[in-house]
């Protein structure tokens, strides 16, 4: 519960801006899809045949996993806001519609027959008469779609339109409790908060209704009007991926190139999506620069076959030139770091045992304790190839990632596997052994561009060569374990490795 | 007499099927005239041809002289009250919003619809502070009627059309609610054309009657021509159908109607009459005559005829079975 409190005293900018987005795409949703469903729903009131055929199709919308819809929405539109606000307006489509349409054709024949009959017009009925008496149950559908949008807008934060997804998605990432539970309970009491609103709307007088309808939009568009503002010099966004050490890069970046350039305003979109998402946010231009990893460009955004056993040299010089030739993009400089696959044991064991390189595991076979994560000890590019390559005779045991951190340090195992710049390495005291016959695919970090976008900018690029073979593993856990654990921000985290290696001159 | 509404050769058909051949019928200024048959034969289909909201197949309809269809439907519904069986009042607005629907869309001033509405209330008997801003929903059966008819008159106009407006009504609102439209006749003297099942109530309204089987017009008389000379056995089987089920409920009115009034004075000491409205039953009339010689029955306090306990008892022997 503490530490609920104190993650929440210390994100509570972050959540302030999530929950403005969150609000701002569902409203935006609601709105369009109201703009959509309602009048049309009106249209066929008098036309069945349409309206049976509308009622399938919004109910065949409505299963769609959202996951798959968005998925489908990022070839067609892209990332960010957009894909995830049609995707929201069509799940709200079908109660929106669904309770338009039989509010007004549920209403009694006798009444539809006196209004004609005392001469009112289309219109004079629609407003005076049929809308009213179906305005409890259209509210109803409004308030069941507003709800239905809340909860399925956190999904936006996998496609990089932000919202309290995000806290969901880094409290999954990081393994904290604390975070995902604040995006989850902020999301349900926007549910429930809106929801008790529109209600009021129904009851509310015309006019309290009119005003407080305003002051939303006002908010919201100030909002809007505000982001125009402060975007009005080009800027340069740089995103990350999701987790600590992207979100330090970007920070890295940012500092670097505001340095370099003072005309230049750098936006940051941390924790922004998964690889995929990332490349294509590039590709349509609403992200300029990310770091990403050179293994990553082999294995999933170029095409090509992946020679085995290179070095990280080799790697990066494959991966540079696939992106140039074909998505006519720039990949600047690789830093030091390989946060790649890695074997850890603790420091102890590896001064008892003299350890250096994962060919001296063999020496110590028959005491190996190894406790591995499930999908490492299955992958041929994970233990089977390990033991193939390096002729090591070992079970592991299966467990899940966070625990095999707690064994380890409890001594019940003596070998884990790692991706190299875990905050837990620093965390728990633990040793990266050698990869000495380049087993692992090289996963070196460096910033990713368009190649018209480098030729535009080259104070940027000198910028960002500056970190070229910088940060070692050590640093790179170094800072992990001081945004992870310590919580400190990741710019100040940034800052400091920054100025400590006369990168940056002290006091920005 | 200047005539209001003419069918002439009218046809109507449902779904290729006729169902009205060929009806034809003048109704004067100024009357009641009631439309009255079986389910299924026509009348409310009729009914609903005089205001276009069942269009006719052939032939045409003539309003205060101009055929129907040449009218812009909307002014030509404004000028036409309607009442329905479901009442149908629009459950979203107040009383008064519901009086006013027909006046506001014609463009009365504010100011002059709500002293109608309140004039028009208090006429029905309902006190307008109380009553103005209620819902329907707050509203018995028989008030929500009072406020259709009212819904139907506020913007005065020269037709009425009622669609068997108090079939699903309570007996006693029933008849309250007839009177109310016989003053309301008398008091605006505008056309009602008055759709009705119930031979009773058809009997009691009417000026005139149309008696309607399978789409046709079989019979249109006065309801004492009908009575006494019904030219085929439906329209005297339809007649006799509508009798009391118990012979002590038949009305006085009833009797005079089908048997014939003394129309003397009976010369006896007028302490010996005893003056019966013709809404009265048989029961009282019996009860009367043990300490009278005859009857006298009266229509808004006007005598209508004399019956002495020899027509009655002649009317029970040739009418009603009893039972």
């Amino acid at each position: 519960m503490q530490t609920l409190i104190q993650t929440f005293i210390d994100r509570r900018g972050d959540l302030l801006t999530a929950l403005w987005q969150h609000l701002g795409i569902s409203l935006a949703s609601l709105v369009i899809a109201m703009v959509i469903a309602i009048p049309l729903a009106i249209w066929v009131v008098r036309r069945p045949r349409w309206a049976e055929g509308l009622l399938q199709l919004t109910s065949v919308l409505q299963t769609i996993p959202s996951l798959a819809l968005l998925g489908l929405l990022i070839p067609l539109v892209g990332i960010g806001t957009v894909p995830a606000v049609i995707a929201l307006v069509i799940y709200a489509l079908l109660p929106i519609f669904q309770n338009t349409y039989l509010g007004i054709s549920e209403i009694d024949a006798s009444i539809e027959e006196a209004a004609d009959a005392f001469g009112m017009s289309r219109m004079r009925k629609l407003f005076k008469v049929e809308l009213p008496i179906a305005l409890p149950q259209i509210i109803a559908g409004i308030r069941t779609a507003l709800v239905l949008i809340i909860g399925t807008a956190t999904l936006a934060a996998l496609i990089g339109a932000g919202g309290l997804g995000t806290f969901i998605m880094l409290g999954i990432d990081r393994n904290d409790t604390s975070l995902l539970l604040i995006g989850a309970i902020s999301s349900a009491l926007l549910a429930i908060l809106l929801s008790a609103l529109v209600r009021w709307f129904q009851t509310a007088k015309p006019r309290h209704a009119l005003i407080v309808f305003v002051g939303i939009l006002a908010l919201l568009g100030g909002g809007g009007a505000y982001s125009v503002y402060a975007n009005r010099v080009e800027t340069i966004t740089i995103a990350g991926k999701l987790g600590s050490e992207p979100e330090i890069l970007i920070n890295m970046y940012k500092q670097l190139i505001e340095a370099e350039d003072e005309h230049v305003h750098v936006t940051l979109k941390p924790n922004f999506g998964k690889t995929t998402f990332l490349f294509s946010a590039l590709k349509n231009n609403q992200v300029d620069i990310y770091p990403e990893f050179t293994g990553s460009v082999l294995e999933t955004l170029g095409k090509g076959n992946n020679p085995a056993g290179q070095t990280a040299n080799q790697t990066y010089q494959l991966a540079k030139q696939r992106l140039a030739k074909q998505e006519q993009m720039t990949y600047l400089k690789p830093m030091q770091y390989n946060n790649t696959y890695a074997l850890a044991v603790t420091k102890k064991f590896q001064q008892e045992h003299h350890l250096k390189t994962i060919s001296d595991l063999t020496q110590v076979e028959s005491i190996l304790k190894p406790g591995m994560t499930l999908e490492f000890i299955d992958r041929n590019d994970g233990l089977k190839g390990i033991k193939k390559t390096y002729g090591l005779d070992v079970t592991a045991k299966s467990m899940e990632p966070a625990l095999r951190y707690e064994a380890i340090s409890k001594g019940k195992i003596n070998l884990v596997d790692a991706y190299a710049t875990d905050s837990e390495l620093r965390q728990y005291h633990l040793a990266l052994l050698k990869d000495n016959k380049h087993f692992f695919p090289t996963y070196q970090g460096a910033p990713l561009m368009k190649t018209s976008f480098a030729n535009k900018h080259p104070k940027v690029v000198k910028a960002l060569n500056k970190l070229a073979g910088k940060i070692s593993e050590t640093d790179m856990q170094e800072m992990n374990y001081e945004v992870n654990v310590k919580k400190q921000s990741a710019s100040t985290v940034a800052h400091r490795y920054l100025v400590k290696h006369g990168l940056l001159k002290e006091g920005r | 007499m200047t005539t209001a509404i003419e069918f002439q050769h009218v046809q109507k058909d449902f779904n290729g099927q006729t169902v009205i051949p060929d009806l034809n019928l003048t109704i004067d200024q100024g009357e009641l005239f009631v439309l009255v048959g079986t389910s299924g034969s026509g009348k409310t289909t009729s009914l609903k041809m005089i205001n276009c909201l069942e269009p006719l197949t052939a032939g045409k309809i003539l309003v205060n002289g101009t055929d129907t269809t040449t009218i812009p439907v909307r002014s030509l519904r404004w000028q036409m009250g309607y009442v329905l069986q479901q009442i149908a009042l629009f459950p979203t607005m107040t009383v008064a919003q519901n009086i006013a629907v027909i006046p506001e869309m014609k463009g009365t001033a504010k100011k002059e619809i709500n002293q109608t509405i309140d004039e028009l209330l208090a006429e029905v008997g309902l006190d307008p502070k109380e009553y103005r801003d209620r819902m329907p929903s707050e509203l018995s059966g028989g008030e929500q009627q009072r406020i259709g008819i009212l819904r139907a008159i506020a913007a005065q106009p020269d037709i009425v059309l009622m669609d068997e407006p108090f079939s699903a009504l309570d007996p006693i609102s029933r008849q309250q609610l007839q009177d109310l439209v016989l003053r309301l006749h008398a008091r605006y003297h505008n056309t009602i054309v008055f759709v009705t099942h119930d031979m009773n109530e058809a009997l009691k309204l009417g000026d005139r009657i149309g008696v309607m089987q399978h789409g046709q017009l079989i019979q249109v008389d006065t309801p004492a021509a009908l009575a006494q000379h019904p030219v085929n056995d439906f329209v005297r089987n339809f007649f006799g159908a509508s009798r009391a089920k118990n012979v002590y409920d038949v009305y006085v009115g009833r009797v005079g109607l089908i048997q014939g009034y003394l129309t003397e004075k009976p010369s006896v000491a007028s302490g010996r009459i005893q003056s019966l409205d013709v809404q009265a039953t048989l029961r009282t009339a019996f009860t009367a005559l043990t300490d009278h010689d005859y009857v006298a029955v009266t229509e808004e306090n006007r005598v209508v005829g004399y019956l002495d306990s020899q027509r009655i008892v002649a009317y029970l022997s040739q009418h009603e079975e009893v039972s």
